[in-house]
């Protein structure tokens, strides 16, 4: 417990330099920009980020993206106050009661519940990653080749789950996903896989310009094609947070903050679904349900909280199993494994100081967003105000730098190019993003701990469905994907009613 | 399988899922074709196909389930589904310019002898100008041609400095 607090104590006073503040101030900047601006989403800003500090010392890498991964689910609550449009896909919950208070004239007062909820969901995570993480990790010890598997293919599933309106479409997106990891050399031979005698395909795809491509150009695509009506701000009253509106919620922040850390640590969910379910946790336990959606402070804080407190969340999976809790974290993974950190369950054994970092990180991003969401407001409007189209060429130009900053080779923008078709093709046809993006980060996991499990037990499928932590797993994956089915829901609703 | 809300025809729906039987038998079948590496004293549980297989595999069967409920619907209801509105959208043609203009600076314009700033400049200017234009001629805002150009040339000279100091300069990231 106190080693705990004074390696906490350590990594804060690790990042109390003049160099380090610079780059939070910056870094949680271009987070809430990127974050209030519709259409650039916190994975897009992530993998950005991950192409321009390619260069610099892990730790001050991890510390750009954690500040901008914190800064960009916050910034994208105030275009759902002021413009109604969820700045990301996390911020359509704080839409519903965010722009109706700003209609009312309240909109400083929705930003400031906006910023309370979100530093206290950030905190309440916060305090989830420091103790439970070492808890994981040496839970993830016990981990074989046959529990990553599943572990894995839990991940994709749940994705495919609750990412989109289908869950048929989300685990299609998913095993499309897998496949792409399947491009490229395999593991055990070095055999070239549909690389169709390319060097560049028989590398793989890299991931950053994938997710850059799926994330990045796909947006800009959905973005021209959809009719950009004139931005209209609603005045002001002011953004400081009320402490009654913290007082008087304070059941709301806990449990909002509660469910979205869970939900942040469920394998691929992340921060939309952490925002709903927190908004409709809150709706249920309110005593006044029917203000909901008409400007209701608790349903504006529930949100908040929620996606917030989602990101700490979803940083566990990925130090203590190397699993992502949600695609922003994915991409959070793979700049960690490009800056030499490998997440999973040796980074307790490894690197036990380094999970006090990333929460030394992600309290002074939570300082970060704190200071602008008291003063950055002004400059957001203008920011709001710019013209899609001045700022959607600005970022393609970021899409193609940033792809080709990996591995300075132009195979990487056509990747991203070619992704980019891809992600606004699934996107129109109502395919959800994230677990195809899941399904390219844990595909070689999945297909590693398939395939070590086989030569371990000699080609017998057995341990893989006895093991206790794995019959845990495939059992909840089969319940999954099982009650997605009409037919089952039916026959689970009758046996409930039969013995009345 | 449940059928969700949205507004994706049964008849769309039947289109997709007969692309991904066809990608998962093409994956299948490329799967097969691998080299199962028995040369190399390899069982069949470590063959290179093994994996991209099964992947192959179940995404035929997902798309069989796909084309079953697509059956479904259109048994149910009918083949067609409501049209989005199309006041939501913006005119293809902006669609197809924005699409060339990113293709022709991504696939010509970086990385073929022109310096990555004048490339990233003439990108820049030219699309801001002419959906600015597209904008002042839809009445959307007032101004003049000239105006447009020389806001366009300032967008576009800014962006391709910005981003040539940061990246070469700041972050030490070697530019297309």
């Amino acid at each position: 417990m106190f080693d705990g607090l004074v390696a906490f104590g350590h990594s804060l006073a690790s990042f109390f330099d003049p160099i380090s503040i610079g780059i939070i101030l910056l870094a949680s900047l271009a987070g809430v920009v990127v974050g209030a601006l519709p259409g650039l989403t916190a994975t897009m800003g992530v993998a950005l980020m991950t192409t321009l500090t390619i260069k610099m010392p892990p730790s001050q890498a991890l510390l750009v993206l954690i500040c901008t991964y914190v800064g960009a689910i916050y910034g994208g609550s105030r275009s759902a106050i002021l413009l109604n449009i969820p700045g990301t896909p996390a911020s359509a919950a704080s839409c519903l009661d965010g722009h109706a208070l700003a209609k009312q004239g309240m909109a400083g007062r929705a930003m400031g519940i906006a910023t309370s909820g979100s530093v206290l969901g950030t905190l309440i995570g916060m305090l989830f990653l420091a103790t439970f993480t070492p808890v994981l990790g040496d839970l993830a010890l016990k981990f074989g080749a046959y529990e990553f598997f599943w572990l894995a293919l839990f991940g994709v599933i749940i994705a495919g789950t609750l990412t989109g309106d289908d869950p048929l479409k989300g685990w299609i997106a998913g095993l499309l996903g897998i496949f792409a990891a399947c491009v490229g050399q395999e593991a055990i031979f070095a055999y070239d896989r549909f690389s169709f005698g390319s060097r560049d395909l028989a590398g793989g795809f890299n991931l950053v310009p994938a997710l850059v491509g799926a994330f990045g150009f796909a947006e800009l695509l959905s973005a021209v094609r959809e009719r950009a009506g004139p931005v209209k701000i609603n005045p002001f009253d002011s953004v400081i947070p009320k402490v009654r509106d913290v007082v008087a919620h304070w059941r709301t922040i806990i449990r909002s903050g509660l469910i979205g850390t869970f939900i942040g640590i469920l394998p691929g969910v992340g921060e939309d679904v952490a925002a709903w379910s927190s908004y409709a946790a809150a709706k249920r336990a309110s005593k006044e349900p029917e203000k909901f959606g008409r400007g209701s402070i608790d349903g504006l804080m529930a949100a908040e909280t929620g996606d917030n407190a989602c990101v700490p969340g979803a940083i566990i999976p990925v130090l203590t199993l190397g699993i992502p809790g949600s695609a922003p974290a994915a991409v959070l993974m793979a700049a960690m494994l490009i800056h030499g950190v490998r997440p999973g369950p040796m980074i307790m054994v490894e690197a036990p100081t380094f999970v006090y970092d990333v929460v030394a990180m992600m309290m002074y991003a939570t300082l970060g967003i704190l200071l602008y969401g008291l003063t950055l407001t002004k400059l957001l409007i203008k920011v709001l105000s710019v013209p899609k189209a001045v700022i959607l060429p600005i970022i393609f130009v970021l899409c193609v730098v940033g792809s080709f900053a990996i591995a300075s080779r132009l195979f990487d923008v056509w990747v991203m190019l070619g992704f980019g078709i891809l992600g606004y093709i699934l996107r129109r046809r109502k395919y959800p993003i994230a677990p195809l993006v899941l399904g390219m980060v844990l595909g070689d996991l999945m297909e590693k701990g398939f395939r070590r499990g086989l030569v371990l037990s000699d080609g017998s499928l057995e341990p893989f469905f006895t093991r206790p932590i794995s019959a845990v797993l495939w059992i909840t994956i089969v319940l999954v994907i099982l009650l997605k089915f009409e037919g089952v829901r039916r026959l689970f609703r009758r046996r409930k009613v039969a013995p009345a | 399988m449940s059928v969700p809300l949205h507004p994706v025809s049964p008849r769309g729906e039947l289109r997709e899922a007969f692309v991904w039987i066809a990608v998962g038998a093409l994956v299948v079948f490329m799967a097969w074709r691998m080299d199962r590496m028995t040369h190399q004293g390899a069982e069949i549980y470590t063959a290179p196909g093994l994996w991209p297989g099964l992947v192959g595999l179940a995404i035929a069967i997902l798309g069989g389930v796909l084309a079953w409920r697509s059956l479904a619907r259109a048994r149910a209801s009918s083949w067609t589904a409501a049209e989005p509105d199309a006041a939501d959208y913006a005119p293809t043609s902006n669609f197809v310019i924005a699409g060339a203009l990113f293709f022709i600076y991504a696939l010509l314009l970086v990385g073929h002898g022109l310096p990555f700033w004048l490339g990233t400049a003439l990108f820049v200017t030219v699309y801001v100008f002419v959906f600015r234009r597209a904008e002042r001629l839809a009445g959307a805002r007032s101004g003049s041609p000239r105006g447009d150009i020389v806001f366009a040339l300032v967008c576009g000279v800014c962006t391709a400095v910005a981003v040539t100091l940061v990246f070469e300069r700041v972050f030490f990231v070697r530019l297309p």
